[in-house]
């Protein structure tokens, strides 16, 4: 197929149809921020951390494909600027306490601070006051935590097929939830694969008996099964 | 030209902020030489000058209503106010205690605890605030220095750029939390 | 037979909520005793449109419209109407204009106005009878597309109609059918959005309970053209009616094999189905409809792909909302150009409006686009009610917009409204009167969507939230001016960067807000007030926080209902040193914002002052005690209200005032421009003398010419007060002859300077207040016959409705919409000639601009000619001193601190705003000697007292019922034109006591129990001073 010409920053690249703008990016070593975007999962664009500015549109680049003769800028101040307030509503929404957390050190969130340059959140935060549900024999979910990626929620879906986790409620209320908002340990769908701990990129999610900071995930275990399933 | 005046302040926070500030070893002395200490919790002098001083350091987050009126001072007599640590910049620890009424907390402590005597603090102690806060959320603060605590020598830089009369440059890696 | 009569009964949801049903079911029993049941058909019809006056009933073959039918009502209309012939009056709609009855329905202006293509047979048809559907021309249209045109043909002409979607966003129609038609996809889907969600609107619900086949077969026409076989109306589970009429609807049609298999023995099958939706406001969105019509969750996803390409289980499918489809049939079957000759350039045909808020009728409507937002609003909206003020309307519900009142003109389409920060969006219309708090609008739509988001993408789901604590904090006045600026930030990331529709429109309420009404969110952060007397933590009552001299209402008149009127006198002194004069002449904003008036009247609280300060003056009260002297002297420069009452509390403060007065005699305007009929001279001069024994003096004939003399003079501080005391005029001629005179020299001339020959035939120019008191002045000084020339419509008035009322009841004409011209006469003044006016454009105050008419001119034999058009400021004393003076004549000041440009010196009242009230200048003058204060080191405040809410001794259960106002007794009109003695009287202790009774005390506040409050109000300190 003939490739596609598009503008990254300034940048000319030759691009494969049917391909996002975040695959194209990050094929040509350009750098995209990103939240509920994991690879092998479908993407969603629920976070809008990827956003890029497209002829003055902000467009998520890992639900946009690429188009001949897109212009796109990945790091515009006004994108940057978005990305940091939405960052900022993220900590903001959740007890983000990142000195006793089991992923400290190994937090997606922790990191976009860092990347994005997020010195302080500017609106209150919220303090949510959720039951960590530690019922599960081996996993436990801190709500409180979550950053509503919904990346559990795919992975249980489209990999495991298990269907356990959902989403109950909606608005600010709206949360993860394991069969009909039972407690997990309960939940006759879950087949404890752990795929859902996983691919979590905060804390929320994680492995009973980890203590502070010794928790570390392996997100790219998707990638992987999904590719070996292709194949076969 | 005289030695840049430096204060120190721990609101509510476990001082290990203040642990890391000494921990940078032989920056220290450098530092002697160019800042005056002025009040802080690790030197004697516990009351904030009237004169003012040029840079004060914060740790900690906003949790009663003498910290609350310590850090108007703070702010109206400092030149640059640095939130230093998580508790400062995010409200962290103690922030935990959001949510459930400063009532209720005090009669669990101090009031139901097997190790105490029943006497509760309302009269002595500053009042507990509905809800602790970061101190931007009080006054207008200049830098955000994150860690739980702060590593030594994001200390060391920020307080040295500070010194040079400079911008700190706090990116990447600096602004980690925890 | 066929009957002699028809009879209408709306069964639309809002006369089925106002019982017409039972109505009907009477109207059954009655025709029944009467033995008219084989005359008279009786249909129940979907909603006729003027919901505000339901229960309705048509009667044809009249036309005749009853409106506010009960039950009981029924047997009245069947003995008179259908046996006699004789017409109900009392129940048929009234002119508001001409104040006459309107027998048939379509000179009702409500409808005159209205172009029904999509409601044509809403109201007129039984939805229940596809027998009378078909009658009325149904089914014509989808006949002609299957056997006439190719589908093709159909996306052509719909193409050509220049129809946009009715859903709200106005994408063209055609193109979207013609995107579906093109997919190669053997199996399409075409799917009806009826998922209306947006507070305040019902039109789709109108249309599917009033309509139901049109609906179906717009779908059936579209189903053909794009090749779909299947269809889905999404319909909210709150619409029961409009699911059941719809189910038997399409029930009808497939027995008559207008749906299924080889409809009118075609090849072309289709067939619908209805999916009923939970009410979650985000399955309005296409993607989140289609999300839950599958069974799904309702979130929506991205786009691309859209529907078109990859809707319903991954097939092109057709989305379009109720009211689109229900064009759809009347296009096929009139033809696109048709169509297209109806509306503006790029937005055609005609819509919806469901008008809604402070509007006279509110109901369901259909209008031409490019009818302006004034003819709906006003031509067939009716107006705002209870003699408010228009401020804004809201468009397009949560994701819409306001507009304010200048911009009535502006003719409605998707460009015009989208210019001016709003939508046409699903077609609600919200009208908002000057009672309306837009930040408390703002917040209320942003707490709608923040609860209604979905919660899938971060800026909408917690942004929203954010935004929402931020406009609470605003409201409660705990918010800062970088509150606001974040506001905007937040309004704008989730503008930009949200997922899907609704969160890229949520900010839109609070961005056009703060487009238009920015003021208002800066008056709630600076000043803590709430302009419109609606957010409760900002004000002790509505009555207080509408008084420009914040007059604390509900403690005087707590005091008065218990007998303790000293107490009652010391309250008012406070704040307000002039009870006596504003106890009479008081334009009282107080009861206008007076809740008692949502159960009958507002408290008679003017009344009630007069009686207070009758009661001081005839007991000698002295008002509350000066602190000690402290030695400083300021120049107070006239003695209207605003001079008076600053001089008054600059002595309560410990100065020295001294008030100039130019003239021999002190009040200014209250002296010079009221006459004594309204504020007998004693009663003046009892308010002006109990000032000055609180220690101002006042020097009469001592103008000021010099400002900077005064500092040298010793004066610490000056303050400026001159008013607006020249007389505007208009242009009749080059040279006058005798007897032409402005109001401000006519009344000037009666009380100052001492009497005026009028003669016998007097016209007075204008419409305010000055040109009423000049009229009533005229009759009492013996004019036998005073004509008023007012310009615009008598509705359009400044002067209040109560001294029209009273001038009216002396025998003076208001002559409206008629505009002087010129004079007649040589050397005297024999007439006065004018051109009679119509109405034009709105103009920025929401009025009607006159504008000639093509009627005759014609003269008005005049004695005397009073112009009494308005009052200007002169600013000459202020321009001379250096300061700084705006067009007009008017001083520039600090609105807060009263400050001119020049240090030292303030200015208030008139000579800063240009002609208010009396009350305005008695706030400013109060204003500014706390000003005066400050600047001279003091405090700049009063010794500071709690405010205690006064207790009442008697049974406040037993005042609210429903009670008459109070009406003090006023002089006989027969006699009370030949003196200018009072003419309204005082109440009687008792009275008085009785109508304090009727508050309601919306100064108490109610105090949350279990509350944790140690320390929020230092918590709050801590959140302003950020």
């Amino acid at each position: 197929m003939d490739k596609l010409r598009v503008k990254i920053d300034g940048r000319t690249i030759l691009a494969a149809p049917g391909k996002t703008i975040l695959e194209v990016a990050e094929e040509n070593g350009i750098h995209i921020p990103t939240l509920c975007h994991l690879d092998g999962l479908r993407d969603v664009g629920a976070c809008r951390l990827c956003i890029v500015d497209l002829y003055g549109q902000l467009v998520t680049s890992c639900t946009t494909k690429v188009a001949d003769g897109m212009e796109i800028g990945t790091q515009t101040e006004t994108v940057r600027a978005y990305r940091r307030t939405i960052l900022e509503l993220l900590f903001a929404e959740g007890n983000h306490v990142c000195s006793f957390c089991v992923s400290n050190g190994g937090c997606e969130l922790q990191d976009l601070a860092c990347e994005l340059g997020m010195h302080s959140v500017r609106v209150p935060y919220t303090y949510r006051r959720e039951r960590v549900d530690a019922t599960h024999p081996r996993f436990l979910i801190d709500r409180d935590r979550c950053v509503l990626c919904g990346r559990c929620v795919r992975v249980c879906q489209e990999v495991e097929g298990a269907h356990t986790w959902g989403f109950a409620e909606r608005g600010a209320t709206v949360r993860v939830i394991t069969d009909l908002a039972v407690p997990w340990g309960t939940a006759e769908s879950c087949t404890s694969c752990g795929k859902c701990v996983e691919v979590c990129p905060t804390g929320a999610i994680a492995r009973k008996g980890a203590s502070n900071a010794e928790m570390r995930k392996h997100p790219d275990l998707v990638a992987e099964l999904t590719e070996r399933r292709a194949r076969g | 030209m005289g030695k840049v005046k430096v204060a120190t302040v721990w609101f509510s926070g476990c001082a290990g902020c203040h642990m890391s500030l000494l921990d940078i070893d032989e920056v220290l002395i450098d530092l002697a030489g160019r800042v005056e200490f002025c009040n802080s919790p690790i030197t004697d002098l516990k009351v904030f000058p009237e004169g003012g001083v040029d840079v004060t350091l914060v740790e900690g987050a906003i949790g009663n209503e003498e910290q609350l009126e310590l850090a108007r001072t703070v702010r109206a007599k400092s030149k640059i106010v640095i939130s230093l640590g998580d508790c400062a910049v995010t409200g962290n620890v103690p922030a935990l205690r959001n949510g459930i009424p400063p009532r209720e907390l005090i009669e669990e402590i101090y009031g139901t605890s097997r190790t105490t005597n029943g006497a509760l603090p309302y009269e002595v102690v500053p009042r507990l605030l509905e809800r602790v806060r970061p101190l931007h959320e009080v006054i207008p603060v200049d830098y955000f220095l994150h860690g739980c605590p702060p590593p030594a020598g994001l200390i060391a830089k920020a307080v040295l750029a500070l010194l040079d009369g400079k911008t700190p440059e706090l990116a990447g890696a600096d602004l980690k939390f925890g | 037979m066929a009957g002699r009569l028809e009879v209408l009964v709306c069964s639309g949801g809002a006369c089925m909520s106002s019982h017409s049903l039972e109505m009907k079911e009477e109207l059954v029993r009655q025709l029944e005793t009467q033995l008219l049941t084989d005359e008279v058909r009786i249909v129940e019809t979907g909603c006729m449109g003027p919901c505000q006056h339901g229960p309705l009933v048509l009667v044809y073959p009249e036309g005749v419209l009853y409106k506010n039918v009960a039950a009981s009502d029924v047997a009245e209309i069947v003995t008179e109407h259908f046996l006699k012939g004789r017409v109900v009056e009392r129940l048929l709609f009234r002119s508001e204009t001409a104040d006459q009855i309107i027998r048939e329905h379509r000179s009702i202006p409500f409808f005159e106005k209205q172009m029904k293509i999509v409601l044509a047979n809403c109201g007129a048809i039984n939805p229940e009878s596809i027998e009378e559907y078909i009658g009325a021309g149904g089914y014509e249209a989808l006949g002609k597309a299957v056997t006439t045109m190719t589908p093709e043909g159909v996306v052509a002409e719909m193409k050509a109609s220049g129809l946009r979607g009715r859903g709200g966003a106005g994408f063209p129609t055609g193109t979207k059918w013609d995107f579906v038609r093109r997919e190669a996809s053997p199996k399409k889907v075409v799917v009806c959005n009826a998922d209306e969600g947006d507070p305040g609107a019902f039109m789709d619900r109108a249309v599917l309970e009033g309509d139901p086949h049109t609906v179906i077969e717009g779908l059936a026409i579209a189903a053909y053209a794009v090749g779909a076989q299947r269809g889905y109306v999404y319909v909210r589970a709150e619409y029961p009616l409009a699911i059941s009429r719809l189910r038997s609807a399409l029930d009808a049609a497939r027995k008559l094999g207008l749906l299924g298999e080889r409809i009118f023995d075609t090849a072309f099958s289709f067939d619908i189905e209805i999916r009923v939706g939970a009410g979650a406001f985000v399955c309005g969105e296409e993607t989140a409809l289609l999300a839950s019509l599958e069974g799904r969750r309702g979130v929506p996803h991205p786009r691309p792909p859209y529907p078109s390409t990859s809707g319903m289980w991954q097939l092109p499918t057709l989305l379009n909302n109720v009211e689109t489809y229900a064009n759809v049939r009347h296009i096929i079957a009139r033809g696109s150009a048709w169509f297209a000759s109806i509306g503006t350039g790029e937005s055609k045909g005609t819509k919806v409006f469901a008008l809604s808020g402070n509007v006279r009728n509110t109901g369901l409507v259909e209008v031409p686009m490019g009818t302006t937002l004034g003819e709906l609003i006003y031509d067939i909206g009716g107006g705002v009610p209870n003699g408010k003020k228009l401020k804004a309307v809201q468009t397009g519900g949560p994701s819409g917009g306001c507009i304010p009142v200048q911009h009535l003109n502006t003719p409605i389409s998707y460009e015009t409204l989208k210019e001016l920060g709003a939508i046409v969006g699903s077609g609600g219309v919200i009208v908002l009167d000057e009672d309306t708090c837009m930040v408390n609008l703002a917040r209320y739509f942003v707490e709608f969507t923040a609860s209604e988001s979905c919660g899938q993408c971060v800026p909408c789901r917690s942004g929203l939230v954010r935004m929402l604590d931020i406009l609470d904090r605003i409201t409660r006045g705990e918010g800062s001016m970088e509150d606001l600026a974040l506001l905007e930030e937040l309004a704008h990331t989730i503008r930009r960067s949200s997922l899907c529709g609704l969160g890229q429109t949520a900010p839109n309420p609070v961005l056009s807000t703060l487009r238009y009404f920015r003021h208002e969110y800066e008056a709630h952060i600076q000043n803590k007030t709430c302009p419109a007397a609606v957010c409760a933590a900002l004000f002790v009552a509505p009555c207080e926080a509408s008084c420009p001299a914040h007059v604390d209402v509900p403690a005087y008149v707590a005091h008065l209902s218990n007998g303790d009127f000293a107490k009652a006198f010391d309250v008012h002194m406070k704040t307000n040193p002039l009870p006596g004069i504003c106890g009479r002449v008081c334009y009282a904003f107080c009861e206008t914002k007076c809740q008692r008036a949502q159960i009958e009247e507002s408290v008679a609280i003017r009344d009630l002052k007069r009686f207070m300060a009758d009661y001081a003056m005839e007991h000698k009260l002295a008002g509350p005690k000066p602190v000690d002297r402290n030695g400083l002297r300021v120049a107070v420069v006239g003695s209207g209200p605003a001079g008076l009452t600053c001089g008054y509390f600059l002595a309560q403060l410990g100065y020295e005032p001294v008030l100039f007065e130019a003239l021999p005699i002190a009040g200014g305007t209250m002296a010079t421009g009221i006459p004594a009929y309204r504020l007998p001279r004693d009663i003046l001069k009892a308010d002006i003398d109990r000032i000055v024994k609180a220690g101002v003096r006042i020097e009469l004939l001592s103008a000021v010419d010099d400002l900077e003399q005064l500092f040298a003079e010793g004066y610490a501080a000056v303050f400026v007060a001159t008013g607006a005391m020249k007389g505007q005029t208009v242009a009749l001629g080059e040279t006058l002859p005798r007897g032409v005179v402005t109001g401000v020299e006519f009344l000037k001339g009666i009380h100052v300077d001492g009497g005026s020959e009028v003669g016998d035939e007097v016209v007075v120019i204008g419409g305010g207040n000055s040109a009423i008191d000049s009229a009533r002045a005229a009759l009492r000084l013996g004019a036998k016959r005073v004509t008023i020339a007012y310009r615009r419509a008598r509705a359009d008035m400044p002067a209040s409705p109560e001294e029209i009322a009273e001038a009216i009841e002396e025998g003076v004409e208001i002559l409206d919409m008629t505009s002087p011209v010129g004079v007649v006469g040589g050397e005297r003044v024999e007439g006065l000639r004018c051109a009679s006016m119509a109405a034009g454009p709105f103009d920025a105050s929401g009025r009607r601009r006159p504008v000639p008419s093509d009627r005759p001119e014609i003269v008005l034999p005049a004695s005397m000619v009073i112009v009494a058009v308005g009052q200007e400021a002169t600013g000459e004393l202020l321009r001379s001193a250096g300061i700084e003076v705006a067009k007009g004549g008017l001083v520039v000041v600090d609105p807060v601190t009263m400050r001119t440009s020049r240090p030292g010196i303030f200015a208030g009242g008139d000579a800063t705003t240009g002609p208010a009230t009396v009350v305005e200048a008695i706030g400013a003058g109060r204003r500014a000697a706390v000003a005066i204060d400050r600047f001279l080191g003091g405090p700049g405040a009063f010794e500071p007292e709690e405010r205690v809410e006064v207790a009442t001794s008697y049974d406040e259960d037993a005042y609210t019922q429903e009670l008459d106002r109070a009406v003090p007794p006023m002089a006989d009109v027969r006699t009370r034109i030949h003196s200018f003695a009072e003419v309204r009287g005082r109440f009687a202790k008792e009275q008085a006591m009785e109508e304090a009774r009727r508050c309601l005390h919306c100064d108490r506040k109610q105090t949350e129990d279990g509350a944790c409050c140690e320390s929020s109000a230092a918590e709050a300190a801590g959140a302003t001073t950020r």
